[in-house]
């Protein structure tokens, strides 16, 4: 039966005209969003880079600037940007600490429009409140992106059930299902074999528009690899909606029915279930206001201002290290300042933490559930991919804090010593090396992949009993 | 006719029992985004009273301290919830609910709920606007489809043509059908949400008026696509093929469009990233006059201004302090540089805003999102509109404190110290959201565009019912 | 070949057969007649097992349709009141994608003999099925009985909105299936062409088969009246 199945369906399939339908839309559904997703990494990757270059135009300024006061010459910057002190360096020089796109960064926009790429600490910034939000236009943010991963997660089921959802009920209607069934098969197994065959053309289509448009729109570098995932992450989401469609087909009914109820388990998965598990998530462990965090900060900064003295006597006592060097003792704005802000710092440490470990917890709780909704699982994975999810700007903001910490600490003995930046100092600046997450998860597919077989094993199963009669009715 | 018709329908539509089913769902869905809502929206008033009341006795608990220090001190701009938000949340979600006052410095509003979220929020939320735009035209296309199909695949069709009767009669019986239940399913809403509002505690600035106005555009979007359904319907042979290509139509107004159209917006006219936007101010700041820098070529200018304009050769002899008087300067001078920037971004949001007007020939539901948002309050013109407001309080507050510097001070006094009680003299911030009148006004061709499309696809519908 | 034996079928309190037994032995042709709602097409449904019996038991070949469901239909080829195929796919195509699936891997020459067989035109061998009348379809699917060697041959109303050539066409058809052996059992309304095709005439009503006679033994116009007398019985109110 496959054989003659395989044959005829894909001539019927030709002769209605839907592979010719499919291959275009597909082709014009990845193209676009390929496209567009490509774009959003190229302008991420010209930033970044147009930061660097203003931070190296800077440098060479700044060298310049040193040269000048090294030889004793006058210049004309206002004395507290004057790079030899460090506080100045620290300040008005800072490095670039970037977030450089991944090769599938274009599959996904995930969290990229929410979030910055490039973050330049101070030292005598506030780390915890860092702005790491993007500067983006809200109605951006609330339509999204019409990216890779809206077309697969959204569209393709749209069109896997448009596609598959009358391949039983259109035999009843045109009348052809009466002739089937009185031959020597099992109506089940026919519908399996339609199903998969679809769902094959279906796969090959996409393979081959997924790969056409990725070499037209020259994505590079390419990585097999992570096309290789890709490719069967979408696979399989796809043959989880052909797995739904087969047990509709066989057990709903009429063609409208079916599309009916096809649409309804797709409003269910993709758009209703993430929604209510994201409110039920921020309700079961809610972010603690920000204003009140606010503030709080605000409280504690006015404390220590009153005893800066005080607080900077404690900090020297308590970081020798730091003035090991000095032999002038002269203590200025800054000593003051950067001690103050060290212990309010720790002060406020416990409070941030609970954001983070509120984030944490939802994002374990979101992660537990997600296998509710295959969409959810696909979307994530996606965002993983293309390094755009919660967790890479969570490791991300998390490194440039790290950074923010070094650069302090760097310039910190600088203070405590008195000592001059020099142009010797400037080779040993710190730099910012963003590192990938490791802790990709690669169950994905293999769980999608059984949560399907175990559905089409039920339907299998379950068309056994099925009763001939009740198809034909 | 008409009315035979509508009574024919009205009854096949109710004793169908997967449209009660659906009904139901979509009430009960209703139902929990209204009750979610609420509560969100209480929460969040609450933490906004508190955060207020706190903010605001820091400010004035301050003790003796130099205005200028004060300034540096800042205060915050808390940006309310408006009572329709209990409808449409708009971009709420996406913009910060608080801006930080400070000197010499105009910030954006920072702490967006969903930067401290996870990815799971940019799917969406259940709330009313979520069932308003997205599942009551769904709802629409399954009471819908079959309407005139059904007909065909019955072969009452036939039967009905050979009785004479009047098609655009026929059609108009088969629309009111169709527009009586949602009608009346999202009257019941809104009556709902009204109820709720009006009893809601210190609910702001909560009117009927709005809530109605928002009614009749909700309605208008379901007559457009009620008017789309049944044309596919009259149009197609069978009933499956007429569920696929409404719901292509769907899918297209409200998924696709908005985003293809968000991503056009953005490539076209692009914002620059929060760190170029600081370099470029900075840039800016730099070739200008500084407060703190009595150096500079401008301070230097504006020193020999001021002592001509007073007839003195030193500052020390000027009746005020001139380092609170260049402050104040300096101020004037950086908001000048912020007006500039803010204003080159929301001409690039006006920008943007005339492409989705564009797409809105595909989609209606982008014109309805808009006008919607624009009434509850929580569209980006209205944070806009906010960010302006308390910028403007920014300004004041700066000459407020450095006029007070400047007037009891004498220059080179930085030790000195204002009252512990003159912070009290500050007047509170305060913000209202534009009238209902001028945001019609400012959204009119949204209301055009919402129009044409009801006016246009309703006489699409009948002018194509004599072919039937 | 076929044989029912107490064969019943109830939808609720309807009986729509009622211990229908019969037997139609190979190269035997048995024509069932009877008013809508007889229980003609419920017997012709039970043997395909579309429908599982109340009660009694239906036999292919010796087998039990409804524990055999896959293997009975082997032997079956079964022709609808209004036999749809793929209105996309040739006359050829359609012939071979049936007798694939039923297990008959034929070349495109065996393919072509079974449908002059079936005395379609050879110009139409290679036409969409869009373009078919009812009649050249029923060619097709005679084709199909012949293709898949088939045994029994169900046949419900085959000549309903024939036009009288065609019906003469369709009749000489089963004549030659029938001299292979088929056994056919065919629900008609048209005396007429069951006087002239069957070997045994059935007559049913209410479920029950009321009369049986074997064609031969009978002229038309007795089958007429033998009809109408049965239909005529006014049954007493159960």
């Amino acid at each position: 039966m496959l054989r003659y199945n395989f044959i005829y369906e894909l001539r019927l399939l030709l002769r209605s005209r839907w592979i010719q339908l499919l291959s275009l839309l597909l082709l014009v559904l990845f193209g676009f969003s390929t496209f567009n997703g490509e774009q959003k990494v190229q302008k991420r990757r010209s930033d970044i880079a147009a930061a660097k270059q203003e931070v190296q135009e800077s440098d060479q300024a700044m060298i310049k600037l040193l040269d000048s006061v090294e030889r004793g010459m006058e210049v004309s910057v206002p004395y507290w940007t004057i790079p030899t002190s460090p506080m100045a360096v620290g300040n008005y020089y800072p490095r670039v600490a970037a977030m450089e796109p991944q090769p599938m960064s274009f599959v996904s926009t995930g969290q990229a429009d929410l979030f910055t790429h490039y973050m330049k600490p101070t030292v005598s910034g506030d780390d915890f409140t860092l702005n790491f939000t993007e500067m983006s236009s809200p109605v951006q943010l609330l339509f999204g992106s019409f990216d890779l991963a809206f077309v697969i997660v959204y569209l393709l089921p749209l069109l896997i059930i448009a596609f598959t959802y009358n391949v039983l009920s259109s035999e009843k209607e045109q009348g052809s299902l009466r002739l089937l069934a009185s031959q020597p098969i099992s109506i089940g197994k026919w519908v399996f074999q339609k199903l998969i065959l679809r769902f094959f053309w279906l796969s090959v289509l996409a393979t081959f528009s997924l790969l056409a448009t990725i070499f037209l729109v020259g994505i590079g570098p390419f990585q097999w690899g992570a096309f290789l995932s890709l490719l069967a992450l979408t696979l399989s989401y796809m043959l989880f909606w052909f797995a739904l469609a087969f047990l509709v087909n066989l057990f709903v009914g009429s063609s409208a029915k079916n599309a009916v109820s096809l649409i309804g388990l797709w409003v269910l998965f993709v758009l209703l279930t993430p929604s209510v598990l994201n409110q039920l998530g921020s309700k079961l462990y809610p972010m603690p206001s920000r204003t009140l965090m606010i503030n709080k900060m605000r409280e504690r900064k006015a404390a220590a201002t009153e005893r800066q003295d005080e607080i900077l006597d404690n900090f020297l006592r308590d970081h020798p290290e730091y003035a090991i060097n000095d032999s002038t003792q002269t203590r200025s704005f800054y000593h003051r300042y950067m001690a103050s802000q060290e212990v309010v710092k720790e002060e406020l440490q416990p409070i941030v933490n609970e954001y983070e470990k509120q984030l944490q917890k939802q994002q374990t709780w979101s992660k537990q559930l997600q296998w509710i909704s295959p969409a959810i699982v696909v979307q994530e994975s996606l965002n993983q991919l293309a390094g755009t999810s919660t967790d890479d700007y969570e490791n991300y903001r998390g490194q440039v804090m790290g950074f923010a910490e070094v650069w302090r600490e760097h310039f910190m003995s600088f203070l405590y010593n008195n000592q001059n930046f020099s142009q010797a100092d400037y080779p040993g600046l710190p730099q910012f090396h963003f590192e990938q997450r490791k802790d990709k998860s690669v169950l994905t597919v293999p769980i999608l992949l059984l949560m399907t077989i175990v559905m089409l094993c039920c339907g299998l199963l379950a068309s056994k009993s099925l009763k001939t009669g009740k198809v034909l009715s | 006719m008409i009315l035979k018709t509508f009574f024919k329908e009205s009854k096949e539509v109710w004793r169908d029992g997967r449209v009660r089913i659906a009904f139901a769902i979509v009430l009960s869905l209703l139902g929990i985004a209204i009750w979610i809502s609420a509560r969100q929206y209480q929460n969040i008033n609450e933490q906004h009273q508190m955060a207020e009341t706190t903010e605001r006795a820091i400010w004035d608990n301050q003790g003796e301290k130099n205005p200028h220090s004060a300034a540096h001190y800042g205060t915050y701009a808390f940006k309310p919830k408006y009572p329709l938000s209990l409808v449409d949340q708009g971009v709420d979600k996406y913009v910060g609910t608080s801006i930080f006052l400070e000197a010499h410095k105009r910030n954006e509003a920072q702490f967006s709920a969903a930067a401290d979220q996870t990815g799971l929020a940019r799917f969406g939320d259940l709330t009313p606007d979520f069932i308003l735009l997205f599942i009551v035209p769904l709802l629409i296309i399954l009471l819908g489809y079959n309407s005139f199909t059904k007909e065909r695949e019955m072969g009452t069709l036939t039967l009905l043509k050979s009785q004479g009767i009047s098609s655009w009669k026929w059609v108009m019986g088969k629309w009111m059908a169709l527009f009586f239940p949602i009608f009346v399913l999202s009257a019941i809403l809104f009556l709902i949400a009204g109820f709720i509002l009006s009893n809601l505690q210190d609910f702001g600035v909560f009117n009927w008026s709005s809530l109605f106005t928002m009614f009749w555009i909700y309605t208008g979007y379901y007559i457009i696509f009620i008017n789309i359904v049944l044309f596919i319907s009259t149009r197609v042979k069978k009933s499956g093929i007429a569920l696929v290509l409404s719901l292509s139509v769907w899918i297209l107004a409200c998924l696709a469009a908005p985003k293809a159209a968000s991503n056009i917006a953005e490539t076209k006219y692009p914002y620059p990233t929060r760190q170029e936007f600081a370099a470029n101010v900075l840039k800016d700041k730099q070739g200008g006059l500084d407060g703190h820098n009595p150096w500079s070529k401008e301070s230097k200018l504006l020193e020999q201004k001021v002592l001509a304009e007073h007839g003195v050769d030193s500052i020390h002899k000027l009746p005020f302090n001139f380092d609170a008087y260049r402050m104040q300067k300096g101020e004037e001078h950086e908001a000048e540089i912020y007006f500039k920037h803010y204003n080159h971004l929301k001409e690039q949001f006006t920008r943007q805003s005339n492409v989705y007007r564009g797409l809105a020939v595909v989609s209606p539901y982008l014109p309805t999102r808009f006008l919607s948002m624009a009434i509850a309050h929580t569209d980006y013109a209205t944070h806009w509109d906010f960010a302006d407001a308390a910028e403007n309080y920014r300004i004041a507050t700066q000459k407020f404190l450095n006029d007070n510097f400047a007037e009891n001070s004498s220059y080179g006094e930085w030790a000195y110290r204002a009252d512990a009680d003159f912070w009290k003299e500050l007047p509170d911030f305060n913000y209202d959201p534009p009238e209902l009148r001028t945001i019609l006004t400012n959204n009119a061709s949204s209301l055009w565009i919402l129009g044409t499309w009801m006016v246009v696809s309703f006489s699409i519908l009948l002018l194509t019912s004599k072919t039937i | 070949m076929i044989s029912t034996n107490n064969l019943t079928k109830k939808f609720g309190d309807f009986t729509a057969v009622d211990n229908l037994s019969l037997s139609v032995n190979e190269g035997e042709i048995l024509c069932l007649l009877g008013a809508n709602g007889a229980g003609k097409s419920t017997t012709i449904n039970m043997l395909l097992n579309f429908i599982p019996p109340s009660s009694g038991s239906a036999t292919i070949n010796g087998l039990d349709v409804v524990k055999n469901p896959i293997k009975t239909k082997e032997f079956i080829t079964y022709i609808p009141e209004n036999l749809m195929l793929y209105p996309s796919l040739t006359a050829m195509e359609n012939l071979d994608y049936f007798s694939g699936i039923a297990g008959k891997k034929l070349t495109p020459t065996q393919l072509s003999n079974f449908l002059e067989e079936a005395g379609l035109q050879t110009n139409a061998f290679h036409k969409r099925i869009s373009t078919f009348s009812k009649g050249m379809r029923q060619k097709v699917g005679i084709a199909l009985a012949l293709a898949k060697d088939t045994k029994v041959l169900l046949l419900d109303e085959p000549t309903s909105g024939l036009d009288p050539k065609a019906g003469n066409e369709f009749g000489e058809l089963l004549q030659n299936l029938k001299n292979k052996g088929v056994a056919v059992l065919m629900a008609t309304h048209d005396l007429f062409r069951a006087k002239e095709v069957a070997t045994h005439i059935g007559i049913m009503k209410g479920g029950q088969l009321r009369q049986q006679f074997v064609a031969d033994d009978i002229s038309l116009s007795q089958l007429e009246k033998a009809y109408l007398d049965t239909m005529n019985v006014t049954e007493a109110m159960p």
